[in-house]
């Protein structure tokens, strides 16, 4: 093996692993060690720029840009209060339908994007009952990755899977959107065996739910109509692609466009609420996995996935599901899927497996294995972060005696789905 | 007064607000009301600033994170969530709310430098402190605006 391999892997590993220990911001470490494949030439700058997937990137900010609009509607705050009062002020009710509307939501918007605009709706809702957040909170990160699991758009290791194997948005939905349904409902069910004696509230605090008045939540009207007849265009779009064959960067790009032309005379304010730190690390991630596939590390990974495995189509898919479950639930399932892409390529094809199910597992793993623990994911690490402000901190244990048995079960689900559909 | 300098001295009141920083919100709160002010100088046993604390300061802590994210759910939020709020910080130090980094100005300073430091940072007050940053005294907008008047010559 010639020296670069050696160079390659430790410098990722050891990238890897500061990322993971969070000592330093992700971003940061992600570029500095995509500076390092180039500047020790692991590989050349235009190769690096290569293995930057563009329409990632520009399906990402597109829809950032999108949604950062959209929001100021006030529309899904809307629906959240519609929700609640659908519930009747019971408790229960509005737990279930506000776990479901985070899924739908989750499906559509990022995940972060979800939790920030539920939590606040969340702890009003709350507070009117009287009833102990907890319960919800820990339902809103559950719900939302396993709702972002349903789409393309829903979760960032869904777009880069979609982007990297040419999986459209249809067929995200096919065949994700069924497992996500699933989940949700099993999950849903396990959440209110487990908290029903939680969800009490008095009768008065019933009535000051069904006070609420849904209109209160919109701001603009205007900006509601444009952004929800871009919202549409843009879905049109990605329901189109098999037709018009345009890509995703390209449809959110232009949605971004058109909405920011009819709702906003000066873009900086738009531009600057794109999450670029998200968007940085992405790129130093991309040529930092390039890195590792240029001098053949990726390869002998695939190699050894498929002698473990022994090119068996049912051993392969399940370890990919499980595998990726128990990493995401360990480390941030974005670069875990970044370095998995080209595996699962190579494990094509070196093997001549097909590939479809072992997309659909790696997407289903890694969105769903993120809820084990507090620090699973991203919506994980920022629903936990608002509710210690609030006083009401997720301890670390304390999440994963609910979350474990959950996320298990959900993945159970899951390799039910998966044999049923795909392996036999 | 033709020939005025126009220094912080000759406008700075030295009667000065003043509170610990350990002091608590509620104590803060009475000293306000008392005074009837919007802002005191936090000072430490030595008389030396080390902050300022206005309503604005608290008031902000009083609002939750979720609700100053996402205004138009305060619409929604139960009405008793305000007192609580209340409740839950009145015994924590006013070194929590209070502003640490305070913008400060000498005796022998010229107005309009006092007056560049009010309009450029959009602060209502001054505190005027010697070269050991002991509190000597302190400026806010209505001083300033007595001494515009002394340039137009409006007695008050």
């Amino acid at each position: 093996m010639p020296a670069m391999f050696y160079i390659a892997i430790v410098l990722f590993v050891f990238t890897y692993a500061v990322i993971i220990s969070e000592k330093i911001h992700r971003t940061i470490v992600a570029l500095l060690g995509a500076s390092l494949m180039i500047l020790l030439g692991i590989l050349h700058q235009e190769k690096a720029i290569e293995g930057i997937d563009f329409n990632t990137l520009g399906l990402l900010i597109g829809m950032m840009i999108v949604v950062g609009i959209a929001k100021q509607s006030g529309m899904f705050q809307y629906v959240a209060i519609w929700a609640a009062k659908m519930g009747r002020g019971k408790p229960i009710p509005i737990f279930l339908i506000l776990g479901g509307i985070v899924a739908v939501f989750s499906a559509f918007l990022d995940n972060v994007t979800t939790v920030l605009l539920m939590v606040p709706v969340t702890f009003v809702v709350t507070n009117n009952l009287k009833v102990n957040p907890k319960p919800f909170l820990i339902g809103t990160i559950l719900l939302s990755n396993i709702g972002g699991t349903a789409t393309l758009i829903g979760d960032p290791p869904n777009i880069l899977i979609g982007s990297a194997a040419g999986l459209t948005f249809n067929q995200f939905l096919v065949n994700l959107a069924p497992a996500s349904l699933l989940v949700t409902g099993v999950t849903l069910g396990l959440l209110y065996f487990w908290y029903r004696k939680q969800l009490v509230a008095a009768p008065e605090s019933q009535a000051a739910i069904m006070k609420f008045d849904p209109k209160e939540a919109i701001s603009s009207r205007s900006v509601l109509v444009k952004s929800l007849i871009v919202l549409g265009l843009v879905l049109v779009g990605f329901f189109t692609h098999s037709v018009t064959h345009l890509e995703g960067a390209t449809i959110a790009m232009a949605g971004a466009a058109l909405l920011m032309l009819l709702t906003v005379r000066e873009p900086d304010d738009h531009l600057r609420e794109v999450e670029w730190s998200t968007i940085f690390f992405f790129i130093g991630l991309f040529i930092l996995v390039t890195g590792l596939e240029e001098v053949g590390a990726i390869r002998m990974l695939a190699e050894k996935l498929l002698e473990v495995t022994g090119g068996n189509m049912t051993a392969t898919t399940l370890s990919v599901l499980w595998g990726s479950a128990i990493f995401s639930a360990v480390v941030d399932n974005i670069p875990f899927v970044a370095t998995m892409i080209p595996l699962i390529k190579d494990v094509g094809a070196i093997s001549g497996l097909p590939l479809l199910p072992l997309w659909w597992a790696l997407a289903l793993g890694a969105d769903i294995g993120g809820n084990a623990t507090i620090v699973g994911a991203s919506a994980n690490v920022v629903v936990s972060g608002i509710a210690g402000r609030e006083g009401h901190k997720i301890g670390f244990g304390e999440y994963m005696k609910v979350a474990v048995p959950i996320t298990i079960v959900g993945l159970i689900v899951c390799t039910i789905y998966v044999y049923l559909r795909y392996l036999i | 007064m033709p020939d005025k300098k126009y220094t912080v001295a000759d406008y700075m009141r030295s009667e000065v607000v003043t509170i610990a920083p350990t002091a608590t919100l509620s104590e803060a709160v009475a000293t306000m009301l008392s005074a009837k002010t919007n802002g005191v100088v936090v000072v430490d046993e030595n008389r030396r600033v080390a902050g300022i604390l206005s309503s604005w300061d608290f008031i902000q802590h009083i609002v939750p994170d979720y609700l100053e994210e996402d205004k138009h759910l305060a619409a929604f939020e139960s009405g008793d969530v305000f007192a609580e709020r209340v409740k839950e910080l009145k015994d924590d130090p006013i070194a929590k709310f209070m502003s640490a980094k305070v913008h400060t100005c000498k005796a022998n300073h010229s107005l309009m430098e006092a007056a560049t430091l009010l309009s450029e940072f959009r602060i209502r007050q001054l505190p005027v402190v010697d070269d050991d940053g002991v509190l000597v005294g302190y400026l806010n907008r209505t001083d300033i605006k007595k001494a515009i008047a002394d340039v137009l010559g409006l007695s008050a």
